[in-house]
């Protein structure tokens, strides 16, 4: 009996590794599926897969065979593996003779993948020349990234002033705004740690290292708005920190420059927006710039976030409603169905729909509203103003003003007069 | 009393009471150092203590049997380079102590070295009868801090030697030499590697050739100094803010510690034939008005490409300053480069607060002393 009891824990004991091992395998190929299938994610707007300028194709061009190629491969290393894990799994059979040495095999193993990665290498190197070239830019656009936001200055300069009348500098953030089928190139840096700019239906990604400009190409083939993302950790809110390109039709970018230049007109009086400026220049405009905002004297009101800001800037607000995100384009500006309507517009009928900017009705009051209320606790930002020592006594973000509900209203009323 | 094992700790106490003595002689009385020591011989006269207490190492005379067996009566372990290395290490010392801290304390640290590996090894080798077990312990014991500090120190004597001979040879040809010496050790090296059978020995003193050659030329660059250029560099700050006075100073014309600031300039301004212009990235004509951003620091390198010294001066608007008892005072800001002769090249870093519009009065601009009608616009957003 108890030969008999012992043969049964002999046979139990193969047979419960085997249902674990059959377990586990279908536990694993389940795992797969369901990251694989999650992938596929519908309207993914920083999809590398769908170029929307000639950069991003260059890239897409040579991706694709890439990973065809490389797909293959894999394919067939991991057929290989599990066949060989399978077809040679230890049975209790005697250990077959072991062999060392076999020249030919080791060289075909050698060549074949040096000629792979030959065909890879070649192609390669000549898209990143291509993606290097800058001799044929039209446009030249200033980027700078800090914590945690994008700043865009196009400067009064060159080409930019000669073929597109720039005649005054213009200073944005968060939605880099583009003539389409333009070569842009966009100077790139940071005013505190290492970012890195992309858009991936655009181009590909480049540093923005402190101290260093590093040059970046886009173009847009059609109008439209296209999402990027910060994709080098650089702090708290790396994840907030976004940015959109906005590629418009010669004639609406013609227009949006016309507007960026228009001079400050103040609201009128008696008005909530009038209330709210004042508000605007003594909570806000420490370290907000609005150009056009002057002080009692007549004298320019300028504002002085290197006194109280590590990197020394805040985004410039003069034409906010113009652009449809804030907050390091982390929240949209438009309620969502206005959002909709904008981003999801044909390549006719965006420029017209972007340039009305942001209107009462489509005004998204809660985020704008939350964020006044209490910017860190929407964003992570070290704003603490009591636990100011370890960077000299300035914030990393915006804080919380402690504005009251009043305050918010004539703010949110000026604001929106902003474009 | 005194075994074997107990000699060497009350050598060294001794040696330890008899230092604190001499230090206080001569550091006129200051005790910090003999108060370190008489701490030492302490330590050292207590382990002597102890080592003479559970008589570790000691045989009697008497005990044929244990005489046979035990390891401390074995034969000597044969000659051993320690105490030469030991007394050198203190000689070192002795050196340092008349003529400079350094190389005293090259000279402390070579000694507690070469004395640490003595005692371990004098301890191993008496460890057991078995000589191939005494090495072996000797290993466990020492080779964790051996290997790592002998690679780091293999790795420091390279990596410096490398350096002195780069800052020794000219900026040109240095790039030359190496590409060939790398060539040749490729070559080398793969020649070696295909060869069957070749003999560690081989391989080892062409290692060693090669370290001793780096080394040699090494000290020898470093004694022979650093290349001209560099050694007229280093004696003025090129890359802070110049204050804008009179003084005429030195350029530099190819100073090699700016070479990460001169790798990413905002903006280069050349003064060409009495003209002003800048280049700057993206830009592919030259340009009489630049950008800049505003509370970023910038490196704006000046040019000169005309005849005579000159300096370049960038204004970019004014502080008032209060000087107390309400008394004020509108300072320019400004970021100057130092009197650049033909030929030459000097950048500034600047971080420019303010917009440019923020001192109507006061325009933000580029100028270079000495020329007149030629200056760039700079307008800060």
């Amino acid at each position: 009996m108890s030969t008999v009891g012992s043969m049964k824990e002999r046979v139990s004991e193969p047979m419960k590794n085997l249902r674990r091992r059959r377990t586990a395998v279908k536990a694993s190929l389940a795992v797969s599926a369901l990251t694989f299938l999650a992938s596929c994610a519908k309207d993914a707007p920083q999809d590398t897969w769908q170029p929307a300028g000639p950069n991003a194709e260059r890239i897409d061009n040579l991706q694709r065979p890439v990973f065809y190629v490389a797909g293959v491969v894999g394919v067939i290393v991991f057929v290989a593996v599990g066949w060989v894990i399978w077809r040679y799994r230890d049975r209790g059979q005697a250990i077959p003779e072991q062999t060392h040495g076999k020249p030919v095999v080791e060289i075909v193993l050698t060549v074949i993948p040096v000629l792979i990665l030959l065909g890879v290498a070649i192609p390669t190197a000549g898209t990143i020349f291509k993606l290097a070239k800058t001799s044929d830019t039209e446009m030249t656009i200033n980027v700078t990234g800090q914590q945690w936001w994008w700043e865009y200055d196009y400067p009064a300069v060159g080409s930019n002033a000669e073929q597109y009348g720039i005649t005054a500098p213009i200073v944005t953030s968060g939605q880099l705004v583009i003539p389409e089928n333009t070569k842009v190139l966009l100077r790139v840096t940071s005013r505190d740690v290492i970012h890195s700019y992309w858009i991936p239906k655009l181009n590909g990604k480049k540093d923005s290292v402190p101290g260093r400009v590093h040059l970046l190409r886009l173009e847009g083939a059609k109008p439209g708005i296209y999402a990027g993302q910060c994709t080098e950790f650089c702090g708290l809110s790396h994840s907030y920190m976004r940015m959109e390109a906005v590629v418009l039709s010669r004639a609406d970018y013609d227009a949006w420059i016309a507007n960026q230049l228009e001079a400050y007109t103040s609201p009128e009086a008696g008005t909530l927006a009038a209330e709210g400026e004042g508000v605007f220049i003594q909570q806000c405009s420490r370290c907000h710039q609005v150009n056009g905002l002057l002080n009692t004297d007549g004298t320019p009101i300028i504002s002085a976030p290197d006194q109280y800001l590590v990197s020394g800037a805040a985004p410039n607000l003069t034409n906010l409603m113009t652009r449809n995100t804030f907050a390091g384009a982390s929240w949209d500006l438009l309620t969502p169905e206005c959002r909709g309507d904008v981003w999801k517009s044909d390549s006719a009928t965006f420029g017209a729909k972007y340039l009305k900017g942001v209107t009462t009705d489509c005004l998204n009051q809660k985020d704008l509203r939350e964020w006044l209320r209490n910017a860190p606790l929407k964003k992570p930002m070290y704003a603490n103003p009591e636990n100011l020592a370890p960077t000299g006594g300035k914030y990393r973000g915006m804080p919380a003003l402690g504005l009251t509900e009043d305050q918010i209203n004539v703010i949110v009323a000026y604001l929106l007069e902003r474009k | 009393m005194i075994t074997t094992s107990s000699k060497l700790f009350y050598g060294l106490g001794t040696l330890s009471f008899v230092g604190a003595f001499v230090w206080v002689i001569a550091h006129d009385g200051s005790s910090l150092g003999s108060v370190a020591l008489i701490f030492l011989a302490i330590s050292l006269m207590f382990l002597g203590g102890i080592a003479s207490y559970v008589r570790d190492g000691h045989v009697l005379s008497t005990d044929t049997a244990a005489h046979a067996s035990a390891p401390a009566a074995q034969g000597s372990a044969g000659n051993s380079w320690w105490p030469l290395a030991s007394a050198f290490s203190l000689g070192v010392v002795v050196v340092g102590l008349i003529s400079s801290p350094g190389i005293f304390k090259i000279g402390i640290a070579l000694s507690i070295a070469m004395f640490g590996e003595w005692m371990i090894s004098n301890w191993s080798d008496r460890a057991s009868a078995n000589a191939a077990y005494n090495e072996k312990v000797r290993g466990w014991v020492v080779h964790p801090l051996e290997i790592p500090v002998g690679g780091a120190l293999l790795i420091a004597v390279i990596v410096l030697s490398f350096s002195r001979i780069m800052l020794s040879v000219a900026s040109e040809s240095g790039p030359i030499i190496f590409a060939i010496v790398g060539t040749l050790i490729l070559i080398g090296g793969s020649l070696v590697s295909v060869r069957r059978g070749v003999s560690k020995r081989l391989v080892g003193g062409i290692c060693a050739v090669a370290i001793v050659a780096l080394t040699g030329v090494g000290l020898a660059a470093a004694l022979s100094g650093e290349r001209q250029e560099l050694t007229d560099a280093s004696k003025y700050d090129h890359y802070a803010v110049h204050p804008c006075g009179e003084e005429a100073e030195e350029y530099d014309a190819s100073a090699s510690r700016g070479v990460s600031a001169k790798s990413s300039i905002a903006a280069t301004v050349i003064l060409k034939d009495g003209k002003l212009y800048a280049e700057m990235d993206g830009f592919p004509e030259p340009l009489t008005a630049i950008t800049l951003q505003r509370s970023y620091n910038l490196t704006i390198l000046f040019r000169n490409e005309s005849a005579g010294e000159h300096r370049m001066i960038l204004n970019y608007g004014s502080v008032v300053e209060d000087l107390g008892g309400g008394v004020k005072r509108d300072s320019k800001l400004q970021a100057c480069t130092a009197l650049i002769g033909e030929g030459g090249q000097q950048a500034v870093q600047v971080r420019i607060p303010k917009p440019s519009y923020a001192n109507p009065l006061s325009p933000y601009n580029i100028v270079v002393s000495g020329i007149e009608d030629s200056s760039i616009e700079v307008s800060v957003p």
